[in-house]
């Protein structure tokens, strides 16, 4: 059986490089503009991701080490991502905002569900790049959950949904599908934790041979320090 | 430790060689402190001859600055290049590589690359040489073209630039490796001896002589050996048949590493038979001509190498009643004077006198850099300036007492105005003749110094000069340069006049006695790497004292009698199941490691039952409580390193030295995850959630976690799991391979003696369907953390869902293809180097493993023949063997799958090479590392997991392409990059989707904290292992 591939995803692997190479500052500075268009208590939320991710995720990291080698780690975002609600209410809302929000600031483009999922992509489409955020039907979420290259889901569920989407994206072939669920629909008490943005990511460490054409400027300063 | 002031009585060399022999090796790593306390007092002049030597270098330097002449063309360049500076850096990098770069492409995009960063202006005008100022304006209008922003506005002038920004890359390439071959002119004395005898006649005339050496990059393979070989001949020859003067005639110098391809402790034994005849050729020749040989310094590794081979060569007949048979020694290295002690007392035994320069040393930092790399406790050179200064005036003390230079001829190598002051005072006060010794310095380097000693003195001064090719060259002599750090060195500041003569001439025993301590305290040892937590030991299985006790303490677990016996263990109670399985050792399979019970469904239901019941009070122990029971763990590992070995050896088929280095990994996941439980998980953290209210969130355990690891790192990683999931507050049930469980026991052992409670870890040996199916099936597991292949976790994914409760996290480490970009500035030595190690090490059996090399199709021709060469090199065998490099593959169903893909492969791909495999591999399940050409990634469907290496050529321009195909296998593990262009080693790393990239160095071996290790896509769910992310992952955060 040929399965039909949601052409959703492809734009979304297709800009995602792009989105992610802006770092958290260079997409901090573009969803910014879109926080006025927000309710207020969606604002603090989209603006409070936006700021745990400027806290958490955004310095590349220089790990200690043997001097004559430097170590990096950073973090990437992990690819298109499914975010959606199984209820409405204004928490949730709030809560779905929460997602968007946070997955967009890590770095992974985002694809939005029905009614709720495009007033928010309307939002923030004017700007970010083409294919950064986009919706779909509610109709077209089993074939976008079905589908290749989905990094992950996040979504507003509760314990027994979380479950089948669960048993869902590992019946699926590939890369292991991230399911991030929020359970707690009254207190979001998973989404607003200053941890939940690390489940976005992924991470890069780069480690470079400084010394390849010799010389080991950092060692040379050291032995000729004074106490 | 001996009393180092026991050299200078006549009688210290009169002593059996073996009792001098045996003061050499513990010195390797000596502390510091206490050996220069002994060294000291042998430098120490008296206040008499600290005024002499003072106002006899004083002199010295006066007259050189009033010389306006000084300044040689490298002492000027380096005088206003410094390497202190960037683009005394950019320069140096641009001589290294861009010579040697086949295509105009790279070339262009190199010399942009280096020239668009720096501020070349500055330097303009600067000096008084005509050349430094001639590539300063090259370099400067150079760096003004290609820095070029095409977007600016068109005035006049910026239209011209970008004119000739269209028209004159050819120019500027042109131009840029005219300035590198005149660069070379300087650094190398002549491309071929004949040029080089021709160049250095005005230099004899003044009553120079020389010291040839036919540099390079150590040789890799049997043919760059016998390269080498040729050109040492006929350096000897040429030189033997020179008649120019007799006075001083020139020596020759040779680099044993050029003569042989696997010079290390580990080929000893080819060493002593392949090079010692080279060698002894070479030696035979020459003393028909009467042309001495000097073999040149190596690494502090293979000193006692060097040493042994030296007195085999010495002691041939071939050499007998020589004397122009010599070495050179470091006196960086805290061995040198037992060296010059035991080489006095071997010519004095023999009755040939040894000629024995005398260098400061010229791997300092590399040598300090792999200290640090290997966990090796302590350093094998000084970590001062002045220190080493001491050492070489200690040194200069011995060979010029009376006893030793009727043993010794001593040659003096340095361009320090006051050591050359020093030794000449030295040499007076201890009344050596000019006769009984000699200087030397280095091609281009120190005239304006050696030109006044000549004038002043009637002494024999050598030149060490480079001959060969400047392309071969300038790579080698500029690594040398860059270590040298000429920017702290006295060549720099001689010369410039501002600098104080009076703080040139500050004595290396008052500077250093003036310091705090005699050891550097800036430079940490390597246990001290770490400010947070204490680094895992390696020993050095390359020096004596470091391996031999090391070594014996392994071999008692090494014999057939010794047999470890494991079974399930569950509450701490060994569980016997009935299902027990022999443990083959897997390079033979005749012998075993021991007996093991496999846990059954029972087993597996009361280790839930147990671990279940036991969280709540491990849960309830604080983060510094449980942190405290790694650290123990880490210590208990180090205490039983040697049993952990030998079960790495007998039990898994691996190497010594990647049976040192799974130890210490597993020691450091303990005491990283220790500290960052400490750090992260000892109190709640503050914050202010999204609606402005002050909150206080803690991480702590969930539950129970399963951990199933690899066979691949059976300490390593089924450690690193566990501790990170206990060190949370889990409870653990561990599963490991099958193929592994004795060292997973012990491991088990260690922890519970640690302290961990026996009912909050259990293991269960066995294999998926009896263990793993229902320890992932159960309702009760809140967590799992595995590492293997791809299937095997979507499989343990899907089970874990469909049990029917909340979702619970899956971390996961899988499979790669990993490959490793190569363009044409790289150096194909490197990249041979790192790209052997990287595909075979482990035979291959490591998730970091190289798989496929895209090398760029213009030096592909060069490099592959390299790989041929270097794999014929590799030494197939038994894993216990320090001449081994590739062991065994883990069992016969990884054997057959290799070999059938090595088969397939040679229907569809090009053979490059294979290497041999031992007589006695039948025994075993052994393959052989094998490399094929492929013309695309494609030909290749999953990762087959060992010493098999791919190669693709591919074209410069088609780099991204390159990229985007490997992004499109999904696969995102490890990634190497070998490329002198920083641009490019940038678009490379933004582009490539993979969790750990390496560049310019071999992509295997990632180091717990340093390099947090894990893959992306198909490769891995993340977070990484050994980072600051993991323990997260095992944990929930709760709002308090």
């Amino acid at each position: 059986m040929t399965i039909v591939q949601p052409i959703q995803v492809k734009v979304a692997q297709a800009t995602f490089e792009e989105w992610d190479t802006l770092g958290v500052n260079g997409r901090a500075e573009k969803l910014q503009k879109s926080l006025s268009s927000f309710t207020d208590e969606q604002q603090k939320m989209a603006s409070w991701q936006i700021e745990n991710a400027k806290k958490s995720i955004a310095e590349t990291r220089v790990m200690p080490g043997p001097t004559g080698e430097r170590n990096e780690l950073s973090s990437q975002g992990r690819g298109p991502f499914l975010c959606t609600s199984f209820f409405e209410n204004d928490k949730v809302t709030t809560g779905l905002v929460g997602q968007v929000f946070t997955a967009l600031i890590a770095g992974n483009p985002v694809i939005t569900v029905g009614q709720a999922g495009q007033d928010i992509m309307d939002k923030i489409t004017p700007y970010v790049a083409e294919g950064v955020i986009q919706n779909i039907a509610d109709s077209a979420l089993d074939s976008l959950i079905e589908a290749d290259h989905l990094a992950g889901v996040a979504t507003l569920c509760d314990d027994t949904q979380a479950q089948q989407l669960s048993q869902r994206l590992a019946a699926k072939q590939g890369l292991i599908c991230q399911l991030i669920e929020e359970t707690d629909i009254e207190q979001l008490s998973t989404i607003a934790k200053p941890h939940y943005i690390l489940r976005f990511v992924t991470e890069r460490t780069v480690s470079n041979n400084t010394t390849a054409i010799g010389g080991n400027a950092t060692l040379l300063e050291l032995g000729s320090m004074d106490d | 430790m001996f009393k180092a002031i026991e050299v200078l009585q006549p009688n210290f060399i009169e002593r059996p060689l073996n009792e001098l022999w045996q003061l050499i090796s513990p010195l390797y790593k000596a502390d510091e402190e206490s050996w220069l306390k002994e060294l000291l007092p042998l430098a120490k002049p008296t206040d008499q001859e600290l005024k002499e030597q003072t106002d006899s270098a004083i002199q010295l330097i006066t007259q050189v600055r009033k010389d306006d002449d000084s300044m040689s063309m490298i002492d000027a360049l380096l005088l206003e290049y410094s390497l202190d500076t960037k683009e005394g850096i950019l320069l140096m990098c641009l001589a290294e590589a861009l010579m040697r770069v086949p295509d105009k492409e790279t070339a262009d995009a190199f010399i942009k690359d280096r020239l668009s960063v720096a501020d070349w202006a500055s330097h303009a005008k600067n000096s008084d040489s005509f050349f430094v100022n001639a590539s300063t304006w090259g370099l400067l209008l150079t760096g003004k073209i290609v820095t070029m922003d095409e977007n600016k506005d068109g005035t006049p002038a910026n239209l011209v630039n970008r004119m000739v920004n269209r028209v004159s890359e050819p120019v500027i390439r042109k131009a840029m490796n005219q300035a590198m071959k005149i660069m070379g002119h300087q650094f190398v004395l002549g491309r071929d001896i004949k040029e080089a005898l021709s160049r250095g006649k005005g230099y004899r005339d003044k009553g120079y002589t020389y010291s040839f050496d036919m540099l390079g990059e150590a040789a890799l393979t049997s043919d760059d050996a016998v390269k080498y070989l040729l050109s040492y001949e006929k350096a000897i020859e040429s030189v033997g048949k020179d008649t120019y003067s007799q006075k001083h005639r020139p020596t020759i110098s040779i680099k044993l590493s050029a003569l042989h391809p696997r010079y290390e402790v580990g080929c000893e034994e080819r060493v002593m038979t392949e090079l010692f005849t080279s060698v002894k050729g070479l030696i035979t020749k020459a003393r028909a001509l009467n042309v001495g040989i000097t073999i040149d310094a190596e690494e502090a590794d293979r000193l006692e190498l060097s040493l042994n081979l030296f007195e085999k060569l010495f002691r041939d007949e071939s050499t007998s009643g020589w004397g122009l048979f010599g070495l050179v020694v470091q006196a960086y290295s805290k061995r040198a004077l037992p060296v010059l002690a035991w080489l006095a007392a071997l010519a004095k035994e023999h009755g040939d006198r040894i000629p024995v320069r005398l260098v400061k040393g010229a791997y300092w930092d590399s040598e300090i850099k792999l200290c640090q790399q290997r966990g090796i406790n302590g350093y094998p050179v000084y970590t001062r300036k002045e220190s080493t200064d001491v050492s070489y005036l200690a040194c200069a003390n011995f060979l010029l007492s009376e006893h030793t230079r009727a043993n010794i001829f001593p040659q003096f190598a340095s361009h320090n105005a006051h050591t050359i002051a020093t030794i000449s005072c030295l040499a007076k006060q201890l009344g050596a003749t000019s006769e009984e010794f000699e200087f030397q310095r280095l091609h281009g380097m120190g005239d304006a110094l050696y030109n006044h000693l000549i004038k002043e003195n009637d002494i024999c001064v050598r030149i060490y000069a480079p001959v060969g090719s400047h392309k071969d060259l300038l790579p080698y002599l500029v690594r040398r340069l860059l270590e040298n750090g000429a920017n702290s060195s006295f060549v720099h500041r001689l010369i410039d006049a501002s600098y104080p003569i009076t703080d040139l001439v500050d004595h290396p025993v008052t500077t250093l006695e003036s310091r705090k301590s005699l050891a550097n305290p800036h430079i940490n040892l390597p246990g001290n790497l770490f400010d947070d937590r204490k680094n895992s030991f390696g020993p050095n299985i390359e020096i004596e004292s470091e391996w031999t006790p090391f070594k014996a303490k392994i071999d008692s677990f090494m014999g057939q009698d010794k047999q470890w016996r494991a079974y399930p263990i569950v509450g701490g109670e060994k569980v016997e199941t009935g299902n027990t399985h022999l443990v083959q050792s897997p390079y033979d399979h005749s012998q075993t490691a021991g007996q093991l019970d496999w846990a059954d469904a029972n087993t597996v239901s009361k280790a839930i039952d147990l671990a279940q019941a036991a969280f709540p009070a491990w849960s309830a122990h604080s983060a510094s409580e449980r942190a405290d029971c790694l650290d123990r763990t880490a210590d208990l590992m180090e205490d039983n390193y040697a049993e952990l070995i030998a079960l790495c050896h007998r039990e898994a088929g691996k190497t010594i030295q990647d049976s040192i280095d799974e130890v210490r990994e597993a020691v450091d996941f303990c005491r990283y995850y220790a500290q960052q439980a400490r750090s992260h998980f000892a109190a709640p953290t503050t914050y202010i959630d999204f609606l402005g209210q002050d909150k206080q969130a803690q991480l702590k355990g969930r539950g129970v976690f399963t951990c199933i690891s690899p066979w691949n790192f059976p300490l390593a990683i089924f450690a690193g799991q566990i501790v990170a999931a206990l060190v949370v507050g889990n409870t653990v049930i561990a599963k490991p391979a099958e193929q592994t469980s004795l060292i997973a026991m012990r491991a088990i052992e260690l922890m519970h003696q640690a302290g961990i409670p026996t009912d909050a870890l259990h293991l269960l040996p066995g294999d998926g369907a009896t263990v793993g199916a229902p320890l992932t099936s159960d309702k009760r597991i809140a967590g799992l953390a595995f590492t293997g292949s791809t299937g095997t976790a979507q499989l343990i994914n899907r089970t874990l869902a469909a049990r029917g409760v909340a979702p619970v996290p899956v971390i996961a480490e899988t499979g790669g293809q990993n490959a490793m970009l190569v363009d044409s500035t790289s150096l194909p030595e490197q990249v041979v180097r790192d790209a052997v190690h990287s595909a075979f090490a482990s035979a291959g059996q490591r998730c970091s493993a190289l798989r496929v090399l895209f090398v760029q199709a213009d030096i592909a021709d060069r490099v592959i023949p390299m790989i041929r060469g270097a794999m014929q090199e590799q030494s197939v065998g038994l894993p216990y063997l320090h001449s081994t490099d590739v062991g065994p593959v883990i069992d016969k169903k990884a054997q057959t799958i290799l070999l059938e893909h090595i088969e397939h492969m040679k229907s569809v791909g090009t053979l490059i090479a294979q290497s041999a495999l031992p007589d006695f591999a039948d025994k075993g399940t052994f393959v052989a590392p094998t490399a094929f050409e492929i013309s695309s990634i494609d030909q290749l469907t999953d990762e087959k997991f060992g010493p098999i290496l791919h190669v693709i050529r591919y074209k410069a321009r088609d780099l991204d392409k390159i990229i985007d195909t490997i992004n499109c296998s999904g696969f995102g593990l490890t990634m190497g990059v070998h490329s002198r262009n920083e641009t490019t080693c940038a678009r490379i790393a933004n582009r490539a989707r993979v969790g750990n990239l390496y560049i310019n160095r071999d992509q295997v071996g990632a180091v717990v904290g340093v390099q947090p290790f894990g893959g992306q896509g198909l490769s891995g769910t993340g977070p990484k292992a050994g980072g600051p992310h993991y323990l997260q992952r095992f944990a929930i955060e709760q709002d308090l």
